[in-house]
């Protein structure tokens, strides 16, 4: 490896180093926040589009289960979520 | 007007629909013209969205799930097997699955999902209401009749793509905030945008097939649908009922045609009591479609001697149907 490489591979370690620091104590939560949001939707989307699984039927399955390919990873973490023993009102606080 | 002076006078007129009561004559009507355009030299696709098909039996020949058959030149007949449709469907679905996330079986609960969804009522209607599309779409014929379903099917396909359309509107919308969040992610956390929504694209074809499949039913220009009514009291009134519904989810009526008219020319002929009465009977009914329907009665077809089945009869119905 030349000097030059060296040079500009330390410079970006660096650079890297900043921006996580940056991104730690600036952005770290508002990311967090937006991604716990986006599983929020996630699994209000599924809820939609798969609820039978729950035994709720809301949309004609026929184009449902075009869908489902796209959310098979997800299902099992839906489903716990779904049917955690919480009482109903929880969510109305 | 009558019907020939219909379809001259609307030269775009490309998708043919009989509706009704079941029973009445639509699948006789839809091979009746069928046979007379294709007779002129167009190129003609008769086709039943119909689970309980009865092309197969009125051009005496099996073509149930057969694709489109060459029934006489320019003539083809298609009968959707929607149960079929149903097993191909679910089958791509689980293929999906496998490929995409590398699995030598499905999961059981989604294998029992999959089995689940199938086997509701609406998965046949679906099916084929979603194969109307390719078939429509992608042909290259000159007229499209559509054998409907009886009153109630239609009415539902109608209503089901305005259903359909507004819940995917509302999904959509849910999808695309969802990327907004993953855009404000990525860039907090200065990673690449992730990869356009797949889902989102999905539900975009999903919409774009149901409006295809329903814009169809209420084109002005290129859409005729006519009902098909019989001189009798209950008829009448159904028809009339059925007509104001469909004209409030936009469909264009285009006329309606009687069948099962008693030839009163038999009067003059020595004939039973039993059928002067029935003959005399129906003079009142066919006063009151007149009435009722005022102006748009496009048609009139007798009662034949026997059944319409087999080219020569379907030809003997186009004559009566199409005359000048």
């Amino acid at each position: 490896m030349s000097k030059e490489d060296k040079k500009q591979k330390k410079g970006w370690h660096i650079g890297r180093s900043i921006r996580e620091f940056v991104y730690g104590m600036a952005a770290h939560d508002t990311a967090r926040f937006a991604l716990k949001t986006r599983g929020s939707m996630e699994h209000l989307f599924i809820l939609i589009t798969m609820g039978d699984m729950l035994g709720i039927p809301i949309l004609p399955p026929y184009y449902s289960l075009r869908l489902l390919p796209f959310v098979v990873p997800q299902i099992s973490t839906w489903k716990r979520r779904m049917l955690r023993e919480k009482d109903f009102t929880d969510t109305l606080a | 007007m009558n019907l020939t002076q219909v379809l001259a006078a609307n030269p775009k007129m490309k998708y043919i629909m009989f509706g009704g009561k079941g029973g009445l004559g639509k699948t006789t009507f839809s091979a009746a013209t069928a046979y007379h355009l294709a007779k002129q030299g167009h190129k003609v696709l008769v086709f039943s969205v119909d689970p309980q098909a009865s092309l197969s039996d009125i051009f005496r020949q099996d073509i149930f799930g057969k694709g489109a058959v060459e029934i006489m030149p320019n003539l083809f007949a298609q009968e959707i097997d929607a149960d079929r449709r149903v097993q191909e469907y679910q089958q791509q679905i689980k293929q999906q699955i496998l490929d995409r996330y590398g699995f030598d079986r499905i999961p059981d609960e989604i294998e029992s999902y999959i089995a689940a969804a199938s086997s509701e009522p609406a998965m046949e209607e679906s099916a084929i209401f979603d194969a109307v599309v390719d078939i429509v779409f992608t042909g290259a014929y000159d007229y499209y009749i559509y054998d409907l379903v009886p009153l109630g099917h239609a009415l539902y396909y109608l209503s089901m793509s305005s259903i359909y359309d507004q819940w995917i509107n509302k999904i959509t919308e849910l999808r695309a905030e969802m990327q907004r969040y993953d855009r404000v992610a990525a860039r907090m956390k200065s990673e690449q945008t992730t990869d356009e929504d797949e889902i989102l694209n999905e539900l975009q074809e999903i919409r774009k097939r149901i409006n295809l499949s329903s814009s169809v039913f209420t084109d002005k220009e290129k859409t005729g649908f006519f009902f098909v009514v019989t001189p009798e009291e209950m008829t009448i009134l159904d028809t009339r009922k059925a007509g104001e519904l469909f004209s409030k989810f936009g469909v264009p009526i285009s006329g309606y045609v009687v069948n099962r008219v008693l030839p009163e020319s038999l009067l003059n002929e020595e004939i039973p009591a039993y059928l002067r009465h029935r003959i005399q009977a129906q003079g009142e009914p066919l006063r009151k479609i007149r009435e009722v329907f005022v102006g748009r009665v496009v048609g009139s077809v007798s009662e034949f001697e026997r059944d319409i089945t087999g080219l020569e009869m379907i030809g003997r119905v186009a004559e009566q149907l199409f005359c000048d």
